[in-house]
């Protein structure tokens, strides 16, 4: 029992303190293929230092859902990194759900910005929710189907299992439906952490925002709260990812020196997919806003090609 | 006052208004393009226009009292206006499936302030307000009574990136007031100057066009070869925007053989690498689907609207003022006027991509043809209350300043008419049918200033 909150405690830790690093080198990869220097890897840690120290300013029109939101959403993205494998494999609360938990965790913090943003009565923050909750409906399922195809064939919906049938098969588990899994989860993870070319990150533009329209109203504190769950938020897709697709190396047992080991290779996978995404984010332009559902509908028709691939087997 | 292209005459209309009943019939039914005109002389100087179909207040907005008339004479210029109860309309919607979607003056990014209202159904634009003129600044009220020597560096300072056009707009009607001819070298000059100003401003545009769609190697190359040539500009005339190399009677800055070897050696540079960005934008498929079919200004809008510049060659439009009043020395080189049909984003980006190319190679004309000489000469004795006209293609087309010469060597009363002034009400007609998030796309390519009309 103890060792399970140690590690609860361990992944927790990890997943809050590593969370702006990622989203440094995803922006520093981003200057540098601009020709830009950027700014230091550090600086989300900065950011959200700064945000702390500060006060909010809310809206006359708010109620309590503004003010509740930032702790909800940061409580259930905290509280889906429980259940994702990061580079242990027996993770804090995996005896008490699975994947479809997580999606239905991250569903809560979306569905509370949402509805944070139309609280204080915002033109963008109502634009933003309405853009977001339309493409979630089908970027959710897409993010299932998806995880989906690769969790058929270890025939379980829990992530450690997955892991440990994986890295125990060799070569093996290599398929064309793997493949294919690989290629409709690729796109959800661009989807679903807002990048272009779904959503633009850096715009300053408020009429084509989506997620960062949602965020509008916020300020201080809570702007922090809000903007390190959607960092943490993007961390975890991106653990999910890598433990279904790269796992090996992960530590199984509670050895120190494989933890420590596990540890290190894993962030550089991580540091290896920022990098990835911050090229495709490089290289493609924002596509029309209307355009989107027809990215994640080809996402959902790879999975399901894989699905069915795997059942033919 | 009408411009007849192909006699390379200019029409002047004039009317004379009762004191006492200061009307005159509107002519913006039969003429859409005088709509802000009378909307403006109403505001400014108090003359109603008689049947026109937008009472709405244009420059002043409507929290300013309604028989204050700043251009009058007898209006000091330091009084002070009280608030009124704003008169403020916007259109109406009935339905409730209309949302109305309230944007600026404050935007987030730095840019001047504008306010759209959009009536949006879903994501789609109904319509659109566009409530300007936020920041005017009485430059015109300003400079009466000023000497037109200093009132040159009024004129540079209406906007800040087409500060050569405006200063090279008024130093020739001032000219044309004292009929003096400037000397050769200066018109070559002028020239050069004036196209080198249209190359920083399209290929920043061209970067700029691309932030409208998140393409971010389109906007950081932008970018990086408008500073280039930014920087031109300052090692040549001591200035990145180009201010104060006009003199009224010719040029304040001239070019060394140094110098020359310098434009040639950047622009050489930037043409390669412009030519790369290019190549590149025009490949990319999702930037290409983005700007094709968005935002149709279609010709016959451009026409009623008598749009200028840019969009309206995008439109099928081909008016160009270098080519149809040439000034300066573009009747001494040989330039392109590149016309598109389509009249979308796309067509936009191609007009400027085609002219930055034809400016190139009207810069390399000149450096060869620059004749030695003098650059300036003096400016007689103005007869006070003559008024001329200069004229301009500014990167964002045609401007046009009026001035009439008061007492003394001063300015009597000034009209500027930039690009901008003319296109602004386009931008509402091509916004129609498109989606809100296609907005600011829409928007870039247009790229209209709000300092011009801000004057």
């Amino acid at each position: 029992m103890g060792w399970i909150i140690f590690v609860a405690f361990l992944q927790t830790a990890t997943i809050i303190c590593i969370a702006p690093f990622i989203q440094g080198i995803i922006k520093k990869t981003k200057a540098r293929m601009q020709n830009r220097i950027g700014s230091s890897v550090l600086q989300p840690y900065y950011d959200l230092i700064k945000f702390m120290k500060k006060d909010a300013v809310l809206s006359l029109h708010s109620s309590w859902l503004s003010v509740a939101t930032p702790y909800i959403v940061f409580v259930s993205i905290v509280t889906a990194g429980l259940f994702i494998p990061t580079y242990i494999t027996n993770n804090g609360l995996s005896f008490m759900g699975d994947i479809i938990l997580v999606v239905y965790l991250f569903g809560i913090a979306r569905f509370f910005t949402a509805f944070s943003a139309l609280d204080a009565g915002g033109s963008f923050g109502g634009m933003g929710s309405s853009r977001e909750i339309a493409l979630s409906a089908i970027a959710e399922p897409a993010l299932l189907l998806a995880v989906f195809a690769v969790l058929l064939s270890s025939g379980t919906t829990k992530l450690p299992d997955l892991i440990a049938s994986l890295t125990s098969d060799g070569w093996s588990w290599f398929s064309p439906s793997y493949g294919l899994a690989f290629f409709a989860m690729l796109i959800v993870l661009i989807a679903e952490t807002g990048r272009i070319p779904v959503d633009n990150p850096d715009t300053h533009l408020e009429l084509t925002m989506v997620h960062e329209g949602m965020l509008l109203e916020y300020s201080g504190r809570y702007l922090g709260l809000m903007m390190w769950a959607a960092q943490m938020k993007q961390l975890l897709l991106l653990s999910l990812f890598i433990n279904l697709f790269f796992p090996w190396g992960i530590a199984a047992s509670g050895n120190v020196s494989q933890i420590v080991l596990s540890f290190l290779l894993y962030v550089a996978k991580l540091v290896a997919l920022g990098m990835l995404l911050a090229f495709i984010e490089t290289m493609y332009a924002k596509i029309r806003l209307f355009k989107v559902p027809k990215l994640l509908g080809s996402s959902m028709i790879l999975s399901l090609m894989a699905i069915l691939l795997r059942v033919f087997e | 006052m009408f411009s007849f292209d192909r006699f390379r005459h200019f029409l002047t209309v004039k009317t004379l208004i009762n004191p006492l009943d200061p009307t005159f019939p509107s002519v913006a039914v039969q003429l859409p393009a005088a709509n802000w005109y009378e909307r403006e002389v109403k505001d400014l100087l108090g003359l109603r226009p008689q049947g026109h179909p937008d009472p709405r207040p244009l420059v002043l907005h409507g929290d300013w009292p309604e028989d204050l008339h700043p251009l009058r004479k007898d209006f000091p210029l330091d009084q002070h206006a009280p608030r009124v109860q704003s008169r403020e309309a916007f259109m109406r919607y009935d339905s409730e499936d209309v949302t109305e979607i309230p944007v600026g003056p404050i935007h987030a990014g730095i840019i001047e302030p504008g306010h759209f209202r959009f009536g949006a159904v879903g994501d789609t634009i109904l319509h659109l307000d566009a409530r300007l003129f936020f920041t005017h600044r009485g430059l015109e009220k300003a400079s009466e009574g000023m000497p037109v020597q200093k009132a040159l560096f009024l004129a540079e300072r209406i906007c800040g990136v087409c500060a050569l056009s405006h200063s090279i707009a008024f130093a020739q009607a001032i000219e044309r007031a004292g009929n003096v001819t400037i000397p050769p070298r200066a018109d070559y000059l002028r020239t050069l100057f004036l196209e080198l100003e249209r190359l920083y401003n399209h290929i920043g545009d061209v970067g700029n066009i691309c932030a409208g769609f998140g393409f971010a190697v389109g906007i950081s190359q932008g970018a990086r070869l408008k500073e280039e040539l930014q920087q031109l500009n300052e090692r040549i005339t001591g200035h990145r925007y180009l201010r104060g190399v006009v003199s009224l009677g010719g040029m304040r800055a001239d070019v060394t053989e140094q110098e020359r070897e310098d434009i040639y050696q950047t622009l050489q540079y930037v043409k390669k690498e412009f030519k790369e960005l290019v190549d590149l934008l025009l490949t990319h498929d999702i930037a290409i689907n983005r700007m094709a079919t968005t935002g149709i200004l279609r010709l016959e809008h451009a026409n009623d609207l008598e749009v200028v510049g840019v969009a309206a060659r995008a439109s099928g439009r081909s008016v160009d003022i270098r080519r149809d009043q040439p000034y300066a020395a573009y009747d001494r080189v040989h330039f392109h006027v590149p016309v598109y049909k389509e009249g979308d984003v796309l067509a936009r980006i191609r007009v400027r991509i085609d002219e930055v190319f034809e400016s190139f190679s009207i810069i390399k004309q000149l450096l060869q043809q620059l004749l030695d000489g003098d650059i300036r000469t003096n400016i007689p004795n103005l007869t006070p209350y003559r008024s001329a006209m200069g004229w301009c293609e500014s990167p964002r087309g045609e401007t046009v300043h009026w001035v009439m010469i008061g007492p003394n060597q001063t300015v009597y009363r000034y009209r500027v008419r930039s690009a901008t002034y003319s296109n602004w009400p386009a931008v509402p007609l091509a916004v129609k049918g498109n989606i809100v998030p296609d907005f600011p796309l829409i928007n870039k390519s247009f790229e209209l200033c709000y300092a011009c009309c801000d004057r």
